[in-house]
């Protein structure tokens, strides 16, 4: 019981150092956050945001960083309708519901004749993005997308450390279970692989949860050595979970001065088939075959 | 009776001139940006590109844009990695814009001035050689812009914590006809 709490404390504190996710307090105001952007998707700083409650008529005022973006803290819950604004031009108003402790992204778009980014002409017959047909929603800012880009980046990047971090103690497990399982008396190397056996299962668990809790893109067809990678978790899932299962009862039944015998004698291909979709599938992303 | 006329022959002999003026569209284009990594050598390709030319009194204004979504690297989650890093969705579109003197159509090679738009953020490139090859009225035009992730403060990706070059040479390969 011990040793599980240890563990649960250990992955915790891995996870809590590795992650570093920052714990937000909860609070009842809500945020706006946004990007001010031009006819071409520039980002246009300086740019007066407008945030009127619809309820009181008050406003409160944010202004565009050198970025585009602006934040606009410390809102009540209810209606607003936001507008950007510069000297030569201004977005059309859109309304927001904000809920509290909610924050919401808005994409605001100044409207195009004044705002032409520095083109190297800027004779009247020059052409702009209207005049190639691309439509509206093929050109628009979508923030709320991007942020789900930025957050699907963040959880796989950490995917992808922790996956390396876990070679070193699955490998270390293959090794170790070499004298693991032989015919010595002593229990010391059946210890050592049984407790590399646990922090490798630890750090798969992390690991996995940050590739299954990454956001799913909408409209996004999954293709390429991604696939290979995808297929082959199915084969290396499953064996993570089996694996420590025979492990333990193969540890019994060593323990019993038993041989290992029935489902329990699986334990050692289980793990190597385990391992070897684990490592192929670190391949697959990694090296261009 | 002469002097009713003389508008009307006025604008019939301008009206030519106004059409002078010539428009180009492009008609198809292959482009493609490649990322060096010790493990990887990737190109993203997009056939989506749109672009328009517009001359007028000898100069001729090009756009050619191209949704930043459309590049296909063969696979699907490089491709969403590289929508995040060059911030894609905030800012769907990469926008080419240069101008080139109306008698450049006749020339075999070129230098154009670009200014590019792309992840939020404007680079300007100067005297990028291309070659131009004409095919009856269709003008192919082929080059490589020298691009770097830097000019546009892109964050280079990494990939087993080894980050990818900075160079991005972007090959154009575009065919353009007269509207």
């Amino acid at each position: 019981m011990s040793s599980i709490s240890g563990k649960l404390v250990f992955a915790l504190v891995l996870n809590f150092l590795l992650v570093q996710q920052p714990l937000h307090a909860q609070d009842s105001a809500a945020t706006l956050t946004g990007t001010v952007t031009d006819a071409f998707g520039n980002p246009v700083p300086n740019t007066r945001i407008s945030v009127k409650d619809s309820a009181t008529g008050q406003s409160s005022e944010a202004q565009t960083d050198s970025d585009g973006h602006f934040t606009v803290p410390n809102l009540a819950a209810g209606d607003y309708e936001v507008v950007a604004s510069s000297d030569r031009a201004s977005s059309s108003p859109q309304k927001v519901t904000l809920t509290a402790g909610g924050s919401q992204i808005l994409s605001l778009k100044l409207s195009q004749q004044d705002n032409l980014p520095s083109a190297p002409s800027s004779s009247k017959a020059e052409p702009s993005l209207e005049d190639l047909g691309f439509s509206p929603a093929e050109s628009q800012a979508n923030a709320r997308q991007q942020a789900l880009l930025d957050r699907r980046t963040h959880m796989l990047k950490i995917h992808q450390r922790m996956g390396l971090i876990t070679t070193i103690p699955m490998i270390a497990s293959v090794v170790t279970s070499l004298n693991a399982g032989g015919r010595s008396q002593g229990t010391a190397s059946r210890d050592l692989h049984v407790a590399l056996g646990a922090l490798t299962g630890d750090l798969y668990g992390i690991t996995a949860y940050y590739a299954i809790r990454a956001p799913r893109i909408p409209g996004t067809q999954t293709k390429g050595p991604i696939k290979v990678h995808k297929i082959l978790a199915w084969i290396h899932g499953p064996g993570m979970i089996a694996t420590p299962i025979l492990g333990a009862i193969a540890f019994n039944q060593k323990n019993n001065g038993e041989k290992v015998h029935g489902v329990a004698s699986a334990h050692g291909p289980v793990a190597i088939v385990t391992a070897g979709a684990f490592g192929a599938a670190l391949l697959a992303v990694s090296v261009k075959f | 009776m002469n002097k009713k006329l003389l508008p009307l022959f006025l604008f019939a002999t301008l009206a030519p001139l106004r059409a002078a003026d010539n428009t180009w569209v492009l008609k198809e284009s292959t482009l493609s940006y490649h990322v060096s990594h010790p493990l990887h050598q990737t190109d993203g390709v997009s056939h989506a590109a749109r672009g328009k030319g517009v001359c007028h009194e000898g100069q001729c204004d090009f756009l050619i844009a191209v949704p930043v979504k459309s590049f296909d690297s063969g696979d699907s989650n490089r491709d969403l990695h590289m929508l995040q890093v060059t911030k894609g969705a905030e800012y769907p579109m990469v926008m080419v814009r240069t101008r080139l003197p109306e008698s450049a159509e006749s020339s075999t090679t070129l230098k154009a001035d670009l200014e590019i738009h792309f992840a939020g953020q404007t680079a300007h490139y100067q005297q990028v050689p291309f070659d131009v090859k004409t095919e009856g009225n269709l003008k192919h035009i082929t080059g490589t812009i020298p691009t770097g992730l830097s000019d546009f403060k892109i964050d280079p990706p990494s990939l087993l914590t080894i980050p990818v070059k900075n160079e991005m040479p972007v090959r154009i390969d575009m065919t353009w006809t007269p509207q």
